[in-house]
């Protein structure tokens, strides 16, 4: 069951804010996502199934190279005064 | 000699070669067919026609110069929005990028270019690339040019609807969980998605990155092979790009093995599985052998699927945090969260929906229940796949369960719209590559057929989906537009 409550701390620890009209609707609809899958309790599997995991080697890694980008195509992505703007500290 | 619009791409390199047209010529054309059919199909977010008319007058400089002019010169192609082009918008059809021009070309937009590929523009998605219709996508839907009622798949929905209307000659999409073969299937056009690890993801905006590649959309095999082979190989810029031989265009088919699976038909409307059946049949009678077989962890395949994704989705996503990408709001008294929070209310619905389902299973108490299991799903589905390839050299069934369904349909219902992606999302999981292909028509709307091979074995799929598409009769362009 997802309550109004459970939905408000998801989108709090997922930094987002939802509408009304989403805080609404949401708990209804992840509800029956979660329970969809929920399926996955019906596999058995036990420690002994690995996760196929992808492992690069060491020397596979490309070297730390410095590269340098267009200043001035990154700066159409800034503020128009051209500086980064972040959250006001206290 | 054929329609200049409705050229496929190695026609396109061969007559300019002949020198039986300008790439301008044709460029003109393909820009004309854009006016004409694009205020009814929106498949563009971006067009980009002055870029395209230049490309195409240095092509033709270099052709009256005899210099060497690139295995895809002149070929017109539509790029889905989530992968990174230099300065030119890239928004993944969200409101977050609206006005986000990366810096760099993605490793694959690299090598179109210097094979003398002329960017069209970027086609629409579902935003971010979640969605099987188009729907999701923050500026419009895209319609399906074999019927403007209907929706033209997705979540690369703009680059299926762009190729089969004959707004440029191929596409790029990307395929995290079906995403070229659902709209290739919708819109009676051909799309691919490679093994995990054959074509570089990098510059390719991030969704679920353990289960997206970036393939081509096309209207025949031998275009698909083109683009194939020039987006595929190893980039240092992605570690999980491995070398990859070549695909040929086969002189003559060897004899196949050759499984339909049991699920995938049984769970597909009447319409669609008589389709693939009778794909089947031609099978045989060009020399192969079809039996039917089971997988018997189909039915985890989905659930685990969106687990992963969401999961993935929800990291992923974590880096619109309104410093780097976002909105330039007026300085104000914002606290720390709220800055981040703020801007993130501007993701649609569909996204908000699979980060918070992502954060939910990555949660502590259930990242054991949910994340882990589907994550040794995986691992079995790939082991049974793996199994039924020592003995088959390609599975059959059909791309989508459906046909192509009218628009608000299922948009009220996530579960509705999970559903049709039950066929696709195993090639994802299991990282195998796996094409959609057309096979029929049912009431004017299109059928596609999905063919499964094992890692690597790119060739198999190719030889099959070739000889198939000499012996299956379909039309190639839509009347209605």
């Amino acid at each position: 069951m997802i309550s109004r409550e459970d939905l408000e701390h998801l989108a709090q620890i997922s930094r987002i804010n939802l509408t009304e009209n989403e805080l609404d609707k949401f708990p209804k609809q992840l509800e029956k996502t979660i329970k969809y899958i929920d399926i996955l309790q019906q596999l058995a599997t036990d420690d002994s199934v690995s996760l196929d995991l992808q492992e690069v080697e060491f020397e596979e890694l490309r070297k730390d190279e410095i590269r340098m980008s267009d200043e001035k195509q990154l700066a159409k992505n800034i503020t128009e005064d051209g500086f980064l703007r972040g959250p006001k500290m206290k | 000699m054929t329609k200049l619009d409705d050229l496929l791409a190695y026609e396109v390199v061969e007559g300019l070669t002949e020198g039986q047209f300008t790439a301008e010529d044709y460029v003109t054309t393909i820009i004309k067919r854009i006016e004409k059919v694009e205020p009814k199909v929106h498949s563009f977010i971006t067009l980009d026609t002055d870029g395209a008319l230049s490309s195409a007058k240095i092509i033709d400089k270099k052709i009256k110069e005899k210099e060497d002019i690139g295995q895809l010169a002149g070929v017109t192609v539509g790029i889905k929005d989530n992968i990174s082009t230099r300065g030119i918008r890239t928004t993944c059809a969200s409101k977050i990028l609206e006005n986000y021009f990366p810096t760099y070309d993605a490793t694959v937009i690299k090598s179109l270019k210097e094979n003398g590929a002329i960017l069209l523009g970027k086609l629409n998605l579902d935003e971010f690339g979640m969605g099987s219709t188009t729907e999701y996508s923050r500026y419009q839907p895209t319609r399906n040019p074999w019927n403007l009622d209907y929706v033209p798949g997705g979540s690369s929905g703009g680059s299926g609807a762009a190729v089969a209307a004959g707004e440029c000659t191929v596409a790029l999409g990307s395929d995290t969980g079906g995403s070229i073969r659902c709209p290739s299937s919708f819109c009676s056009v051909t799309g691919l998605k490679p093994t995990y690890g054959r074509v570089s993801r990098y510059g390719l905006i991030s969704y679920a990155n353990s289960l997206e590649q970036i393939g081509p959309i096309c209207r025949s095999i031998r275009d698909l092979v083109m683009m194939l082979n020039l987006i595929s190989g190893k980039d240092a810029l992605d570690n999980t790009s491995v070398p990859s031989t070549p695909i040929s265009i086969p002189n003559k088919l060897n004899k196949l093995n050759i499984a339909t699976v049991r699920e995938l038909i049984t769970g597909s409307d009447e319409e669609v599985a008589k389709s693939i059946y009778s794909a089947s049949e031609k099978f045989k009678e060009i020399g192969c052998s079809c039996e039917e077989v089971s997988i018997n962890n189909l039915h985890y395949a989905l659930p685990s699927y969106y687990t992963l994704a969401s999961a993935e989705a929800s990291s992923n996503l974590a880096r619109y945090d309104n410093i780097r990408y976002g909105f330039d709001y007026p300085i104000g008294e914002y606290k720390w969260d709220t800055y981040f929070s703020n801007v993130r209310e501007n993701f649609g619905e569909e996204v908000k929906r699979r980060i918070l389902i992502g954060s939910y299973v990555l949660s502590s108490g259930y990242y054991g229940k949910y994340y882990l299991k589907a994550r040794k799903l995986r691992s079995l589905l790939r082991l049974e796949l793996l199994e039924l390839f020592k003995k088959y050299d390609l599975l059959i069934g059909p791309t989508m369960p459906i046909l192509p369904f009218k628009f608000g349909e299922k948009i009220d219902d996530p579960i509705k719209m999970y559903l049709v992606d039950i066929n696709t999302v195993i090639a994802n999981l299991a990282g195998i590559p796996a094409i959609s292909l057309p096979v029929g028509f049912s009431n004017g709307l299109p059928i596609g057929l999905q063919i499964m091979a094992a890692p690597f074995e790119e060739q198999k799929l190719i030889d099959a989906s070739y000889e198939l598409e000499k012996v299956i009769n379909i039309p190639r362009r839509p009347n209605s537009i």
